[in-house]
């Protein structure tokens, strides 16, 4: 049977016990440090949601296919939900960045794409040009072109809104 | 598999040694961890709670709010905060710990599948809490977890592309999302109580809180690190900016890293595997020798005292209205999903005594596998078949160290499922067949593998439970060894027995007992 500790040596394995559970508590809960970014590193995001044109135009049904149809689905017009696959090409300083086809969200492809990308980039002065393709024919549609200077750790922001006409570029 | 997890057990068994020395058994925090764990998790929910008052939920405010604590002059601020981070932290840690344990301890399979399953999402739950109230520092480690976290959610298929976009320039934030986050942060640590107590549905007297020591020691130790090592925010979050080197809370935040450094798919891949291994632990089965028949009810023996009931670490037992028109109003009935086939009920029945007349001995609730009458009748042939005097018994629990190689002429060895499925009779009656002494050894202290064998045992002996063991019995022909696998501590606790028993019986003679 191991002998029993002194009170004194037992008060004293405690308080060695607790200090270093709350050593451990203390030390990971801010450490070991986390790199995110290299030192001289900007970083790029891409992000955003676009719903891409109609992949097919509507058309009129002929009488042959109405009659197909339940009474009450007969619509003159057959107009397809699906819309096309988004493709962005991203370029810095003439050369490819990144390359990304989106697809629609839901069963019916019907809804938005949505595109996101972090990218961390040598922070300097870079010239950037975005362009989107959201139609079936596949050609680039938008393009917007944009030289910035970046600062190590600053963050820039790469939006397309459609209403603004196509690509947005933010400071984070 | 089955010696790898023999090796952790001994493991297991020498860090519970370790901490025993150091501390007292009944105190020894590794015997807590669960306890500890949900100590840890209401002082967070506590100070949490008066945290809110002085929480601004908007996106000036959040940052503000936590700055406003940890500059208090009067260090309250400082406590408050300190308390609530590390009362999280620990919290985390001594889950793991108190899954591990588990683990290594085979209890995860048997009667303790439910709480097994229901303590890996805890783990998740407590997860899931301690990011969220991280991201409502809104300090520049909030703003990287809250990122890198919506990036992690987008491979899923779940929608989650546009949670991303709320983070990324000042206007797509409003206060609203802070709101939100709170509501989540509230939420979550409520789901986890009621999770929690669905997590001991299936354990009777559940040992929710530390011993009193404990409690005060474990507080005081978060309170001396709150003041001492305060829990900072990092500068105020900025989304145009990236800072190159962070702080992480590594108890939370490991996951944020690791997706860095592999990919998210293949941490979704990792934790899902992890989760669905811990998952189908309970299906692996035990050893062809480990299955055991659950405990049997005997109409004609059960009197319906509930002793059994009282006694049933599992909650295994329930009383029902009586069916066999006998006078007695209730009888036990065994629910045999929630039987251990521990046997500790029998050890609680006022019919397993030896003593008993009769052509077969019978009790109220019996063990198939080891039936009380074998034991009697075990005990009979083999003490009497001992050559030499005096003659000691030893009743060793099967998951205690193994004292069969103990035996010898003057020492019998009867290893039972548990130490408590030993009537307090048979001492009584192994002393009259002419033993010179009876040792009973098990787990270690408080370590019962079926948690409360070791109390029920001291608690009859003492006479404070019934059924007790007779007061004309001597104490000093009668030994208990709490040990675990420490064979040692057995040899020397016989042999002090041997030593005591036998001027203790110098002028007593043996009675004979009817076959």
């Amino acid at each position: 049977m191991a002998k029993p500790f002194s009170a004194l040596v037992r008060y004293s394995l405690q308080c060695a016990a607790y200090a270093a559970f709350a050593a451990v508590i203390g030390y990971f809960s801010t450490a070991p440090p986390y790199r995110q970014r290299g030192e001289n590193e900007a970083v790029l995001k891409l992000s955003f949601s676009h719903s891409g044109q109609l992949r097919f135009a509507c058309r009129q049904r002929d009488a042959a296919e109405l009659a197909k149809l339940q009474p009450n689905m007969r619509s003159a017009m057959d107009c397809p939900r699906e819309r096309a696959a988004v493709r962005v090409e991203l370029d810095m300083d003439g050369q490819a960045l990144y390359r990304v086809s989106a697809d629609p969200m839901g069963l019916q492809k019907d809804g938005a794409a949505t595109v996101y990308r972090r990218l961390n980039i040598p922070a300097g002065t870079h010239h950037f040009s975005a362009g989107l393709a959201d139609a079936a024919d596949g050609l680039i549609h938008y393009r917007k072109e944009l030289t910035v200077d970046l600062q190590a750790g600053q963050v820039i922001v790469i939006d397309f809104v459609t209403g603004s006409g196509g690509f947005v570029f933010t400071r984070g | 598999m089955e010696t790898f997890l023999h090796t952790l057990r001994r493991a297991d068994e020498g860090v519970t040694g370790s901490f025993d020395r150091a501390f007292a058994p009944a105190h020894n925090p590794w015997r807590h961890l669960g306890a500890l764990a949900f100590l840890c998790l209401v002082t967070a929910m506590a100070t949490g709670i008066v945290a809110y008052a002085w929480y601004d939920t908007s996106v000036q405010g959040a940052y503000a709010s936590g700055l406003r604590l940890q500059n208090d002059p009067l260090l309250l601020g400082r406590l408050l905060r300190g308390l609530h981070r590390y009362a999280a932290d620990a919290c985390m840690l001594l889950s793991v710990l108190h899954l591990l344990r588990e683990a290594t301890r085979g209890h995860y399979r048997g009667v303790r599948w439910y709480s097994w399953l229901t303590g890996i999402a805890l783990a998740g739950l407590v997860w899931l809490s301690g990011v969220t109230g991280l991201w409502l520092l809104w300090d520049a480690r909030a703003l990287f977890s809250l990122s890198a976290t919506a990036e992690w959610l987008r491979v899923l298929p779940l929608g989650a592309d546009l949670l991303v976009r709320n983070v990324l320039t000042p206007a797509a934030l409003n206060d609203r999302f802070f709101s939100l986050l709170m509501f989540v942060h509230i939420g979550l640590p409520l789901l986890l109580l009621a999770g929690i107590w669905i997590h001991v549905q299936r354990i009777a007297l559940a040992r929710m809180w530390p011993p009193k020591a404990l409690v005060l020691e474990t507080l005081a130790m978060l309170a001396a690190l709150a003041l001492l090592w305060p829990a900072v925010s990092m500068g105020q979050a900025d989304t145009s900016r990236v800072i190159s080197v962070l702080s992480l809370d590594w108890f939370y935040l490991f996951v944020h890293p690791l997706v860095q450094a592999l990919s998210a798919q293949t941490v979704w891949w990792m934790a899902a595997g992890l989760v669905a291994a811990l998952a189908l632990m309970p299906l692996l089965r035990p050893a062809a020798a480990a299955r055991r028949a659950v405990a049997r009810v005997d109409l004609a023996h059960c009197n319906g005292c509930a002793r059994c009931v009282a006694d049933c670490p599992f909650g295994a037992v329930s009383m029902l209205a009586r069916t066999d028109l006998t006078r007695h109003a209730l009888q036990a009935s065994v629910h045999s999903d929630l039987c251990a086939a521990c046997g500790i009920c029998v050890g609680s029945c006022p019919s397993a005594t030896p003593f008993r007349s009769g052509e077969a001995m019978v009790s109220g609730i019996d063990m198939p596998d080891t039936p009380i009458a074998r034991i009697r009748r075990d005990l009979q042939d083999k003490l009497a078949a001992l050559p030499q005097s005096p003659k000691m018994v030893l009743f060793s629990c099967r998951h205690a160290a193994d004292c069969n190689a103990r035996a010898n002429p003057t020492t019998l060895v009867m290893t039972l499922e548990c130490a408590a499925m030993l009537p307090p009779s048979f001492i009584d009656y192994a002393l009259r067949l002419g033993a010179a002494g009876v040792l009973i050894a098990g787990c270690r202290a408080g370590d019962c593998e079926y948690r409360l064998g070791d109390r029920w045992v001291h608690e009859r002996l003492l006479g404070l439970r019934e059924p007790h063991l007779r007061a004309s019995v001597s104490r000093a022909q009668v030994a208990v060894q709490w040990c675990g696998d420490q064979i040692t501590d057995i040899d020397t606790a016989l042999a002090d027995l041997r030593a005591q028993a036998c001027q203790e019986t110098a002028l007593k003679t043996p009675i004979s007992l009817p076959a």
